[in-house]
């Protein structure tokens, strides 16, 4: 058993190499000379590991302290109301009957599919007319809304037995107090799942923050990054320092809702 | 006593599906009523003149040759889903109870994720590279004389791409899953183990099933989010060489941003809306039979 | 128990971060409206140049000089989502005073959009006198609509060391068969004869339409025009024989061809000046040859049919909302004369008579004259006969990387690929 478990071990641990390798590239690229980047076969450690290009993202004139905290602004505002968001609405189409709600939902779903290259143009005259344009709310307002979390957590929510509401029911409870006290524990690991992409999203959105914001004080990491873009070559060096240390924020919005995931259900609140 | 139960039932349900709804209605609904106009006009981005010009946008499109490679390389790439889905399940499966450095393992494999979208592409050039990349090394040590051009040719490029992808989606899916195996109750494992049946028995006969509506989901928005995605593609090959990698979603963000033809876009837009709401629908249908609720 | 306390702390970060950085960005605002408020005008320039490659140094020497007239740079890339940023900003009216449209088919979305300035009104400044005859290229109907500041050079940068070595002669006028001959006897296994970048690769194409006409007589494409195949074929057994990189290659290892030619990794290069950033720094880039200049070869065998992309470009544009249209013209007028000057250094040729051209030369290859062929590099870029502007709209340029693409990693005979060029350029130009 414990040969097995520890063969099993070794064997992920293997591939996952392959799973970090641009990582281990983006990092060691970080860390050297620009006439090393192009080195081949690559050179994972650099000859002589050179410090400038990650001094530079956190000082100096060009520094990145401003990206970041406008990424991490739009993406804690937006992963916390679309988290909250979601979960009601999937709580509305798993859990209550109303008229239309097979249809309704479907035509919901179907909004996910409309590529979004070409909702932009509505999208600013919109955003243009309600004052929001070239602010963050023009990102962070759409960003409160996923389809994509609704669907998922209704899928979670119906997989809950519905012996759990009727008891519920019975006791007096109504649909709130229901979502609240009940569902909501309930749903830990998928909302802190849903939370840990939403965040990655909106952390990585380059297209909307590309449109929507123009005044450089509001830029955001991927709008950032762009400025390792010269006129006919890539700082390459520059920009992994700049994006190595902007997957910080994820590791830990990751490792934190990590724990709400293996946490789960299975130990908690099933009995009733 | 209990019509009025339902009654108000039906009044919650509004409630709690009110506030989102709206939100869609009107950062989604209503800008996709918008493209819908555009598709029968020659609008360019930014013009100040706009004519309507009939179906002339939808005849182009079933003229255009870019057109038919585009929707043939979608459906390439749409098959990397159910892949990236299968491995997923079975890695969510080993990282769940039985390894160690769990919790390690989870992040290594969520980094594909989060790992900048530059380094990812710039290395799997290098590992894919013809004449002296890793990969190709490998082929060649194992006895395939002529291994594929990989992004090289135009006919093998768009598999490249899919490789890239099912790695790329991997984590994704797998977190979710994560989330999903947790409500598997740890006494239906126990006591399927009690009966006498095997690891294999127990994950095809009482984990897939508890996670079909999971899988339902994942295949669904998986399929979507590749078939809008173009980012990846964009980084990598531009849709080259020649027009092997071209996806549908990649032509209309090029006829979009590159060449400001609004009305054209919005028209490619709406054909790739159809296509992914047939292949939703057929699944919808089909849910009754593998998903249990 | 636990994991509830972490849940609220985590919130209550978010909502203290989200109060923190709202309020703070109120701040900021704040202070800006309180400058806005001084006399002095504020411009916001917008240009694809990073700011440390020249444009920072322009605006600082016209900011010194003109206190009641401040100018700020705001970079943006110069791609498509950059331009698509840039014409988001001008049609929702964001600030933006002046700005840069780098090629004519932009330009000419920007005028139909109404974002750029007819400059007709403007009586003291003569582009076609100061920039001369290739200012036309830049007219929009009957107007200009922005000043074409820099004079676009294309050419082959050579590494002279390896030329001596083979007893090859700097040329001044050359056939692409006489180029590829260079190639072959200067290639080895580790060397390639020439590199180019991918944004230049099909100059030739654009030479040969520009000299003949980019559609026939009836209104078709002109695509299949001969000399387009002689460069068809003549860049593919070069791409064969491992005279120039195979296009596949170059792709799929996104081949640093700047730095290979500077490491000598390839005997020559096809390439702007911009590539005196790298090549004057030693420090980045070491090392010991010396370069010397060609022009770029023609296809046609009769030099009298050739033509060089030798054009302008560098639109300087007005925005038609700005609220300060004489002062930006001010700017434009000494940008285009005086303030380009200092781009020289990051490698752009100034395109105004006014402007010392030999003083333009010194600035871009200052401090390391010892390596450059000086005489060449003069002969080069002030050729002024026979040029042309790419004006090319990108639809017709991607329909035509794409089926020569495929013709030069072999998956499409040479027929082929001209009859699908042809196809497709008529399909486009029927729209």
């Amino acid at each position: 058993m414990i040969w097995k478990k520890a063969g099993l071990t070794a064997l992920m641990l293997l591939c996952a190499g392959l799973m970090i390798l641009p990582f281990i590239w983006m990092f060691s690229t970080s860390l050297k000379s620009p006439l090393d980047v192009f080195q081949y076969p690559i050179r994972w450690i650099p000859d002589k590991i050179v410090w400038d290009h990650h001094i530079k993202v956190w000082t100096g004139e060009e520094s990145f302290v401003l990206y970041y905290a406008n990424s991490l602004k739009i993406a804690l505002i937006a992963m916390a109301g679309a988290t909250f968001l979601s979960a009601f609405a999937a709580y509305g189409f798993a859990r209550t009957q109303f008229k239309g709600r097979e249809l309704m939902f479907f035509i919901y779903l179907s909004m996910m599919m409309v590529p979004p290259q070409v909702l932009f143009v509505p999208k600013f005259i919109m955003f243009e007319w309600l004052g929001i344009y070239n602010t963050h709310w023009a990102i962070i307002l759409p960003g409160l809304f996923t389809i994509f979390g609704v669907f998922m957590l209704r899928q979670f929510f119906m997989k809950i037995p519905m012996e759990i509401s009727e008891s519920a029911f019975i006791d007096g409870a109504g649909h709130f107090r229901i979502f609240f006290q009940l569902m909501l524990p309930l749903a830990k690991p998928a909302l802190a799942t849903l939370a840990i992409i939403d965040f990655s999203w909106h952390w990585n959105d380059y297209e909307n923050a590309l449109v929507f914001l123009i005044d450089p004080k509001l830029y955001t990491v991927p709008l950032g990054l762009k400025n390792f873009i010269l006129e006919h070559s890539i700082d390459y060096n520059g920009m992994m320092a700049a994006a190595t240390a902007g997957i910080i924020p994820m590791l830990i919005i990751f490792l934190l809702g990590q724990r709400f995931i293996i946490e789960g259900i299975s130990s908690s609140a099933v009995k009733g | 006593m209990k019509n009025n139960w339902i009654k108000r039932q039906r009044l919650t349900g509004y409630v709690f599906v009110a506030p989102n709804m709206i939100g869609v209605l009107v950062f989604f609904i209503l800008p996709a009523l918008f493209s819908l106009v555009l598709v029968f006009t020659n609008w360019q981005f930014g013009s100040q003149s706009m004519n309507f010009i009939g179906v002339k946008n939808i005849t182009r499109l079933f003229k255009d040759p870019v057109f038919y490679i585009s929707l043939k390389n979608t459906l390439i790439f749409l098959a990397s889903v159910p892949i990236s889905l299968m491995l997923a399940f079975i890695v969510a499966v080993v990282l769940n109870k039985s390894v160690y450095f769990k919790g390690l393992l989870r992040v290594l494999y969520f980094m594909p994720y989060i790992t900048s979208g530059v380094a990812t592409a710039f290395v799997w050039m290098l590992l894919f590279q013809p004449s002296q990349g890793p990969i190709n090394g490998f082929l060649r040590s194992i006895g395939i004389e002529n291994p594929p051009g990989w992004l090289a040719t135009t006919t093998t490029s768009m598999f490249a791409i899919d490789i890239i992808w099912i790695w790329f989606m991997l984590g994704y899916f797998m977190i979710i899953y994560l989330a999903a195996l947790q409500e598997v109750p740890a006494e239906l494992q126990e006591a399927a183990k009690m009966d006498g049946a095997g690891t294999y028995k127990t994950i095809r006969h009482v984990m897939l099933p508890m996670v079909s509506p999971t899988t339902f989901m994942l295949l669904i928005s998986g399929l979507i989010m590749t078939i809008k995605t173009f980012g990846i593609i964009q980084a990598i090959t531009q849709g080259g060489p020649g027009n092997s990698t071209t996806i549908l979603s990649l032509f209309v963000y090029k006829t979009a941003f590159s060449y400001y033809e609004m009305g054209y876009a919005s028209t490619i837009s709406w054909a790739l809306f159809i296509i992914i709401v047939l292949i939703t629908a057929v699944q919808w249908i089909g849910q009754k039979k593998w998903v249990h609720y | 128990m636990k994991s509830k306390k972490i849940l609220t702390t985590v919130l209550a970060f978010a909502m203290v971060a989200t109060l923190a950085l709202g309020c703070s960005s109120k701040e900021t605002d704040k202070s800006n409206e309180g400058e806005d408020q001084k006399k002095s005008v504020k411009l916001v320039f917008w240009g694809g140049v990073p700011a440390d490659a020249g444009p920072q140094n322009v605006v600082d020497t016209w900011n010194k000089a003109n206190p009641d007239v401040q100018v700020e740079y705001n970079r943006f890339v110069n791609d498509d989502e950059g331009n698509l940023k840039l014409d988001t900003a001008l049609i929702t009216n964001q600030a933006v005073d002046v700005y840069f449209s780098y090629n004519v088919p932009r330009l000419q979305k920007r005028v139909d959009a109404g974002t750029a300035l007819n400059l007709k009104d403007f009586k003291d400044y003569d582009i076609e006198d100061k920039m001369g005859p290739s200012a036309l290229d830049w007219k929009i109907g009957e107007d200009y609509y922005a000043i074409p500041t820099t004079k676009n050079v294309y050419m082959i940068w050579l590494n002279d060391n390896l030329l001596k070595e083979h007893n090859l002669a700097v040329p001044t006028a050359w056939t692409w068969s006489e180029m590829q001959e260079y190639a072959n006897k200067l290639k080895t296994d580790k060397r390639y004869g020439l590199v180019q970048f991918l944004e230049s690769y099909a100059d030739p194409m654009d030479s040969i339409l520009s000299q003949f006409g980019e559609t026939k007589a009836d209104g078709t494409s002109n695509l299949d025009h001969p000399g387009i195949a002689t460069w068809l074929t003549t860049l593919n057994e070069m791409m064969g024989t491992g005279a120039t990189a195979p296009l596949g290659e170059q792709l799929t290892s996104k081949m640093p061809v700047e730095t290979m030619f500077l490491k000598g990794e390839a005997a020559m290069l096809n390439a702007g000046p911009y590539i005196f950033r790298s090549s004057n720094n030693l420090t980045e880039n070491p090392r010991e040859f010396k370069i010397a200049f060609a022009p770029v070869p023609r296809i046609t065998e009769d030099p009298a049919e050739h033509k060089q992309r030798n054009g302008l470009g560098d639109g300087l544009t007005i925005n038609p909302k700005s609220k300060h249209v004489d002062e930006a013209w001010a700017f434009s007028r000494w940008y285009a004369d005086e303030g380009v000057m200092l781009m020289a250094a990051g490698g752009r040729v100034p395109s105004s008579k006014d402007v010392d051209r030999e003083a333009a030369v010194k600035l871009m290859i200052e401090g390391v004259e010892d390596l450059y062929d000086v005489d060449s590099l003069q002969n080069v870029l002030f050729e002024q006969e026979n040029t042309f502007t790419r004006k090319t709209p990108q639809q017709v340029l991607d329909l035509r990387r794409e089926e020569y693409e495929k013709f030069f990693i072999g998956s499409q005979q040479l027929e082929q690929t001209i009859n699908n060029m042809v196809k497709r350029h008529n399909d486009y130009l029927k729209q």
